[in-house]
């Protein structure tokens, strides 16, 4: 009784078959188009991802290699208080001032209020959250007063901004250690 | 050395008189070209022996993130540091400072203006009660060992280095924001100029080449510290090895962050 319905013909199976076989080859073939070459190489990612992140151009120099052109304040700010502090925090990033050997522009110098808000932004006592053994802490106007200097002086008349002690040394050494400057 | 000179004379006295002047002229140039000029490509190397790494993954290396909340002081030297070496557009930040204040009340109040950048000038003026206690956390990517974000995204576009790296490939990225709910440290965001997800990456392009990520380059105070924990001689590995406060952000989520914070308070955790 099954057999009449058997047909012997199969071509629709062939049919299905190089359809199949045809979607897998393109399927293939845009695969190969559109994924990276790379992909895959390491792990679940793009191999050559590594080396694009890698030849990020890097912006900011260390401390060292700002002074090696700079001798003069290289004596000064290593010599000062002020060695840990970065060069380019103050005054920029190194690639805005030397290009492959170059200089290309000058970095910018810090004037007057910018530098008392420079020298505020860690020594400032009012916002009573730095570890006190670290660093000295001032709290304005209360500071000039104390130092019996004008109220709108700026922090680098008195202290180089490199070696903030350096001048107060001198001038200590100079009116002997019991001169009324403290 | 002399009998050296008169049998290089003899031998050929033409070619020891130019070599002797080509010698002179090069001798003097040397001293009218500034020979000084440090460029960015060769600075002295901070990671001792990386330059000769060139294998695709230092695996022979464990690098380790230790953040010193006690030494903190806020300067945001970090931040700006940071902005200057990736110039990510305003309002964003790989890397910001909190400031945490807490009162008598024990309430505690977060802030943090413009992620730090600016520093912190001024006090809180908002808060009611004589305050007790202020502190600074920084914070950057945990670089998880277990990242959450790698997991979800769905283009390959974050991934994890085989040496602990967690990356964004910026080509493949179609900012679809996942990995910036997966995130329990929030520290992913939409980069505005590139239009794909960006993070902290701890300078992985200084870090192979011999330089320190830029924030523990700068900060004033060494409250930032990075370092090999292979290495049994490193600061990072004597701090985790040795009797400190140490902990990690949320330890809960299980994505065993290599970033730790030494002095970590309970009101951050």
């Amino acid at each position: 009784m099954q057999q009449e319905y058997k047909s012997k013909s199969y071509s629709h199976v062939f049919k299905i078959i190089l359809i199949l076989i045809a979607v897998l080859g393109l399927g293939v073939a845009v695969r190969a188009m559109v994924m990276p070459k790379t992909f895959g190489e390491f792990g679940h990612y793009r191999g050559s991802a590594i080396e694009d992140e890698m030849n990020r151009p890097i912006r900011n120099g260390t401390n060292a290699s700002c002074l090696v052109c700079h001798p003069y304040i290289r004596q000064m700010h290593l010599e000062g208080v002020h060695n840990t502090v970065s060069c380019e925090f103050c005054h920029g990033p190194m690639a805005d001032h030397v290009k492959d050997g170059k200089v290309i522009a000058d970095l910018p110098m810090k004037q007057g209020e910018e530098i008392k808000k420079l020298c505020l932004r860690c020594h400032n006592q009012i916002i009573r959250a730095r570890p006190k053994e670290s660093i000295k802490m001032i709290s304005m106007p209360q500071h000039l007063e104390e130092k019996h200097v004008r109220i709108d002086h700026n922090c680098n008349q008195c202290h180089n901004v490199h070696a903030p002690l350096m001048w107060v040394n001198q001038a200590k050494a100079i009116v002997g250690a019991g001169g009324d400057s403290k | 050395m002399m009998d050296v000179i008169q049998k290089e004379m003899s031998r050929d006295r033409r070619a020891f008189i130019k070599n002797v002047l080509s010698g002179t002229i090069a001798g003097s140039l040397l001293l009218v070209i500034p020979a000084g000029a440090m460029d960015l490509g060769n600075i002295p190397e901070q990671i001792t022996g990386m330059r000769d790494d060139t294998e695709p993954f230092i695996t022979k290396r464990k690098f380790a993130f230790i953040v010193d909340i006690t030494r903190c002081i806020g300067c945001g030297s970090c931040c700006v540091a940071d902005k200057n070496e990736y110039q990510v557009p305003d309002g964003m930040y790989r890397t910001w400072v909190e400031r945490y204040v807490i009162d008598d009340e024990d309430n505690v109040y977060v802030d943090s203006p413009n992620g730090g950048l600016d520093g912190y000038q001024e006090p809180r003026k908002d808060i009611p009660h004589p305050v007790r206690d202020t502190f600074f956390v920084p914070k950057l990517c945990n670089m998880c060992e277990h990242p959450s974000c790698v997991q979800v995204c769905p283009v390959g576009a974050t991934y994890q280095t085989d040496d602990g790296f967690v990356l964004i490939d910026a080509k493949r990225c179609v900012a679809c924001g996942y990995c910036i709910q997966a995130c329990p440290y929030s520290v992913r965001f939409i980069n505005p100029k590139t239009k794909t997800a960006d993070k902290c990456t701890w300078c992985y392009h200084r870090v192979r080449k011999g330089l320190l990520p830029v924030c523990v380059n700068v900060c004033p105070v060494q409250a930032r510290k990075f370092g090999d924990l292979n290495d049994k001689e490193s600061e990072v590995y004597k701090i985790l090895h040795q009797p400190h406060v140490v902990s990690i952000l949320k330890p809960g989520m299980g994505n065993k962050p290599s970033l730790h914070y030494v002095g970590l308070r309970r009101e951050v955790v």
